[in-house]
């Protein structure tokens, strides 16, 4: 069963129609938001029911729509957080694919700014690594850019995509190393997206990161996890009750091979650690469960089916 | 732009400077400065690197007088001033404690000051000198250049005054010999430093 990212939309009246049927049909609830008299669900679904899903959920009038990035964490790495970068360009990009389903978190940078002064310290790398892709937020002189990336990108083992505002030949020319992913004509600017040609950039930025994803999903296909992330996030939900009351926005992070969760390592880890998820087999066997750099949260890898023998 | 006689920005990479063209506008008409600044003309060579930005200011005369922000209504051994802006209130009341003594001024709510046993004429007192929007001007101006500048650049040095700026920002220590520089720069306007 192939399970595809989508965006559900309709009216809070008798959403739980559509709920229920995602979770009948073997799909998993990744995100719910309740705005006013809407409701907006980032969903995994089968493939083969989706169809279903649009005929159940159009006399309720919900929408169902592909959303490539339901399911990802994105680093969107600013050089700081000064007024020369926030609120526009950093939270506007930021902003912008959380929309479309992904978890963006900002990360900003101690030494960020300049060229011959800037770099990246081990706890900003670490953090990143934590992503499933980084966006690097960049300046518009090139000089810049070439001479600061050498120092950025070293250590960074996640995918990358670089904005800058070169356009995208000169990018893929002076960024060395090279990165999976290039977007020019957006570099620093001091106004806010809203024009027709500023949303085609962010439109671009989106679909240089799909393409990114898209190949990480194919790798990670070619040796499967040997459980959905998805599907650990319900199992945590029930097993461990504490999360709950945690009044973060997404208390259970879902990343592509992972999942962030968002309580004290010392105190939950063991308990996670011994979580059965089938038939005698704990979270354990299948995944690794470190403390994350991001404050006292906690990072569940999961491993692939060519380490654990497991799949369930 | 259409306020600013001569507007120019100066790079070796011409799509930098046609960005940093958009975003000193953005910054200069966000601060409300376009209408003050006469002639401009910023140099980066991200290169060296520096940021040289240089101009002429238009001279602002204009002082407020509490007249422009009162109306003022004299009674039986009292004056009642009635606000219509708030910008100089506090400096206003400010020249009223020194002037007449804390005790006979009263201020009941945002748009009322009190006056009690005031000898002075309320012609006279609409004449009272309480701001002088130039003053501040520069120092929005530093403000605003910061904000244009790219932000690594933090080692600056600044000259304002006389109705001209020169605003010179780097990464590394700053030269000794910009001064001709500057001055290739103002003549590019038309004017000398």
């Amino acid at each position: 069963m192939t399970l595809v990212p989508v965006t559900y939309k309709g009216g809070i009246y008798q959403h739980d129609i559509v709920t229920d049927l995602i979770e009948d049909l073997g799909g998993y609830v990744v995100q719910k938001h309740v705005l006013a008299q809407e409701v907006v669900l980032q969903c995994f679904v089968p493939k083969d029911d989706i169809e279903l899903i649009r005929e159940i959920s159009r006399p309720i009038f919900g929408e169902v729509t592909d959303s490539p990035l339901v399911g990802t964490e994105i680093a969107v790495v600013s050089m700081s957080l000064e007024i020369h970068h926030l609120p526009h360009p950093s939270c506007d990009i930021a902003e912008y694919v959380r929309r479309i389903g992904a978890k963006s978190n900002m990360v900003s940078l101690a030494r960020g700014p300049g060229k011959r002064i800037s770099g990246l310290n081990d706890e900003e790398r670490d953090v990143i690594n934590e992503h499933d892709i980084a966006v690097f937020l960049m300046g518009n002189f090139e000089t810049c850019i070439e001479f600061k990336m050498p120092k950025l990108l070293r250590g960074i083992e996640v995918p990358v995509v670089v904005c800058g505002g070169p356009d995208k030949e000169t990018l893929i020319r002076i960024v060395d190393p090279p990165v999976e992913g290039y977007v020019g004509g957006v570099g620093r600017f001091m106004r806010r997206t809203k024009e027709a040609d500023q949303l085609d950039k962010l439109d671009e930025i989106i679909a240089e990161i799909t393409r990114v994803l898209e190949k990480k999903r194919e790798d990670i296909a070619k040796d499967p996890l040997s459980v959905s992330p998805a599907r650990l996030m319900n199992l945590i939900r029930e097993k461990i009750p504490a999360i709950l009351d945690v009044t973060s926005p997404t208390p259970l992070t879902v990343q592509m091979a992972g999942l962030r969760v968002k309580l004290p390592y010392d105190t939950f880890a063991p308990q996670l650690r011994a979580m059965e998820i089938e038939d005698g087999i704990t979270l354990g066997d299948v995944a690794e469960i470190v403390p994350s750099r991001m404050r006292d949260y906690i990072l569940v890898k999961v491993l692939p089916f060519s380490e654990t023998n497991i799949a369930i | 732009m259409l306020a600013v006689e001569y507007f120019e920005v100066e790079c070796p990479e011409p799509l930098g400077a046609e960005y940093y063209k958009q975003i000193a506008n953005d910054v200069l008409l966000d601060h409300n400065l376009l209408k003050v600044i006469e002639k401009i003309h910023i140099f980066i060579d991200p290169k060296v690197p520096v940021f040289i930005a240089v101009g002429i200011l238009k001279p602002i005369t204009s002082v407020v007088r509490v007249g422009d922000i009162a109306n003022i209504n004299p009674q039986e051994g009292k004056m009642t001033l009635v606000i219509t802006d708030e910008t100089y209130l506090a400096a206003m009341l400010k020249i009223f404690w020194e002037r007449f003594g804390k005790d006979k001024v009263e201020q009941p709510d945002r748009f009322t000051v009190v006056l009690y046993d005031v000898k002075a004429d309320p012609k006279e007192l609409e004449q009272i000198v309480i701001g002088h929007p130039g003053e501040s001007v520069n120092r929005d101006l530093i403000y605003a250049l910061r904000c244009v500048a790219p932000e690594g650049f933090r080692l600056r040095s600044e000259n304002f005054g006389t109705g001209k700026f020169t605003f010179i920002a780097s990464e590394n220590t700053l030269a000794e010999d910009l001064a001709p520089i500057v001055k290739e720069k103002f003549a590019l306007m038309g004017e000398t430093p």
